[in-house]
């Protein structure tokens, strides 16, 4: 996945001379995931900078760059120091084109990993994507397979508007197959990963991949599961999950963010509405408990969500 | 201060109720009305009922709008009067449990006409899900085209008919005796009855209701139905009466058939049979019975071999009445009228002799009419 992020970005590079990069050891470096390997060395210091250790720095910078014309594309290595770059993310890049009369848009796009299985401890493993999706005027997307990260990177730098682009950690390793002429994929568009009638699975990023495991344990009882991959967060693909739905009548949501708050809880709320006649049994959620992500191996991988998680979540809802 | 409002809720309008569809408003918000005003019109599967209002006052909110289905009890309404909304009191015992269904269920409930608190649920705590609704007799409507013709979906009474009566033929063991009844006599006794001033108009059907009302007075032990594991024994004679109404067939119940005299018998039958085709029958014209009367004579068919009515053990089907040769005493031919009586009857709580004698007991009274003139003997003798 790592190299297809690298590609996307490349690619915006070489096509779009507004498009930079910045962010915390990405020029020399190359990233501290290798994302940005090579970037430098191709298109220059000024246009791939490196920063200093400033999160607040860094989107600073971007939104600045993006309302006097350019399109910078920020990392922040960690998502869990979303935190200190929130002010000019949610007061200035969210905000502007509305304060502004829709005269002047933030086409930014802030990368930045999230979620854990790396042991990496309470600060360097959250998944915080809800509280970006609370956010009127941000986009949020999160992809889950390679082909997806590119397209979905290349959609994110296109998109007059802040677009956060989630990347999930445990993925980055990820080995899939790109197109050499990759399909464009919207913003705000899911995908059907895997057929099934007997019950809805939506998810996004990793979780994804716990679902088609869950959905082929299930295969092997006779359930035959659809998983949904949301790709997109904020705006979300209403339209798919309902007509997922309103063929199997029973839904699970699964991610691997804490639980309560979540994306979950939106999707759920929304088709108890709107979904409201098609169901037939109980919206259930899959997430972390609500409790910060262990440093211990074993207890990170308790903690974490799974395949027999989401499983037992789909049998409940079909009881 | 206002005082506070009182809720208007869906009435409870027969035992099996458990939800209705608010067909119409007939009152709107700001509307003053007084005792016995109609405030608006419920359809359950059986039947449209308007609902008064109990008393003065005034309608402030409706909180139901027309076409929506819902569970008994729901406030349908604020209003400045007292709290209930008269309809037909029902007996409101066994069937107020909440049900629990999940919304797909009671959607397709809905579309299916079927009674949720009829169905019993698979799921935890009894939920009913939406494979506990049986599946429609109507298909899911298709596309036109020339070869297939046109799908038609059912309405309320029709899909529900379709449904019960799918359920009488499969759940119930019917069996069937015959015969006929010899009624020249009857047919002169109605003549001479015509030209008596002031009497209601007699018809071959109300002497068969009066006949069968007889029958079940001078064998009580038979008027009984199935229910749960067993019988239930009825009190009163009353029989049904299979009536083709523009909605469908509908089987209202004539109370008593066997205790009123003829031209009391008439009149009412004759009311309950007009209520059926207009639409107005109260949901405890439906209700109790153990035998129909489906008269198909009209269309000069010789027999009817018809489906008991749920919740009944017998139905008799009646034939027009023809002229026959029969052998005399002695091998000569001699004319007589007869109808051809068919009684259909559930095994479980009637054998062959039993029905075979209460038939032969209404072709008898049949073929000696002058008996229906008299009183009927007290209840239960034999």
């Amino acid at each position: 996945m790592v190299q297809a992020i690298n590609r996307a970005l490349a690619e915006a590079l070489a096509e779009d001379p507004a498009v930079i990069l910045l962010g915390e050891d990405i020029g020399a470096a190359g990233g501290p995931f290798g994302a940005t390997r090579g970037l430098q060395q191709r298109f220059g210091p000024d246009r791939v900078r490196d920063t200093p250790i400033s999160e607040a720095a860094i989107m600073g910078a971007a939104v600045g760059a993006a309302l006097t014309g350019l399109r910078p594309v920020a990392e922040i290595m960690f998502m869990d120091f979303v935190t200190l770059a929130m002010d000019a993310l949610v007061n200035q890049a969210a905000k502007a084109r509305f304060m502004f009369g829709g005269q002047r848009g933030v086409p930014l796009v802030l990368r930045t990993p999230h979620g854990g299985g790396l042991s990496a401890g309470p600060q360097h493993s959250q998944c915080l994507e809800a509280w970006l999706c609370h956010v009127p005027g941000l986009k949020v997307v999160c992809p889950a397979t390679p082909a997806d990260a590119y397209a979905l990177l290349r959609s994110a730098i296109a998109d007059p508007d802040p677009v956060v682009v989630v990347e999930n950690k445990a993925l980055y390793a990820m080995k899939g197959e790109v197109p050499d002429a990759p399909e464009p994929i919207p913003i705000g568009r899911a995908r059907i990963v895997r057929p099934g009638r007997d019950a809805t699975i939506v998810a996004y990023g990793a979780a994804v991949h716990w679902a088609t495991d869950a959905a082929s344990l299930l295969a092997a009882e006779g359930i035959e599961a659809e998983v949904l991959d949301l790709r997109s967060l904020q705006p979300w693909d209403e339209a798919a999950v309902l007509e997922s739905l309103s063929r199997t009548h029973r839904l699970v949501v699964a991610h691997e963010a804490v639980e309560a708050f979540g994306v979950g809880a939106e999707i759920a709320a929304r088709m108890a509405d709107a979904g409201f006649d098609e169901l037939d049994g109980p919206i259930l959620r899959v997430g972390a408990p609500f409790t910060p992500v262990p440093f211990a191996r074993e207890l990170e991988a308790a903690y974490r969500p799974d395949a027999a998680r989401i499983a037992a979540a789909v049998r409940r809802t079909l009881d | 201060m206002a005082a506070p409002l009182a809720e208007i809720v869906m009435p409870k309008l027969g035992l099996t109720m458990a939800e209705g569809l608010l067909a119409e408003w007939r009152v709107a918000p700001g509307a003053r009305v007084a005792a016995g005003d109609v405030l608006f019109v419920v359809e359950t599967e059986k039947i449209a009922t308007e609902v008064e209002a109990a008393g003065p006052g005034e309608i402030r909110e409706i909180l139901v709008p027309a076409g929506r289905t819902v569970p008994v009890g729901t406030p349908v309404a604020r209003w400045t009067g007292a709290a209930p909304a008269s309809a037909a009191p029902g007996p409101a015992a066994a069937a107020d449990r909440r049900i629990v269904a999940t919304p797909l269920a009671r959607r397709l409930a809905r579309e299916r006409g079927v009674a949720l608190s009829t169905l019993a649920g698979s799921g935890p705590r009894g939920r009913i899900r939406a494979k506990d609704v049986p599946a429609t007799a109507a298909p899911a409507p298709a596309p036109d085209d020339a070869t297939r013709g046109a799908a038609i979906p059912l309405d309320r009474v029709r899909a529900a008919a379709a449904r019960r009566l799918t359920q009488a033929k499969r759940e119930i063991p019917h069996f069937y005796v015959g015969a006929a009844a010899e009624v020249s006599r009857l047919l002169a006794l109605r003549e001479e009855w015509r030209e008596l001033p002031g009497a209601p108009r007699l018809t071959v059907t109300h002497f068969v209701l009066a006949a069968v009302g007889r029958a079940l007075l001078a064998m009580p032990e038979l008027n009984r139905v199935w229910e749960g594991e067993g019988w239930r024994r009825l009190s009163s004679p009353d029989v049904g009466i299979a009536v083709d109404t523009p909605h469908g067939l509908l089987a209202p119940v004539l109370r008593d058939a066997g205790h009123l005299p003829l031209d009391a018998l008439a009149r009412r039958a004759d009311a309950l049979i007009g209520r059926a085709r207009d639409g107005r029958l109260a949901p405890d014209d439906l209700q109790g019975g153990c035998i129909t009367l489906s008269n198909v004579g009209m269309h000069g068919v010789r027999f009817l071999v018809p489906i008991v009515n749920p919740g009944q053990s017998m139905i008799l089907g009646l034939g027009a009445a023809e002229s026959v040769f029969r052998p005399d005493a002695h091998g000569a031919p001699a004319l007589r009228r007869e109808v051809t009586l068919v009684l259909a009857a559930d095994h479980r709580v009637l054998d062959g002799a039993a029905a075979a004698a209460f038939l032969a007991r209404v072709v008898a009274i049949l073929e000696k009419p002058l008996a229906l003139l008299l009183a009927p003997a007290a209840t239960g003798s034999p």
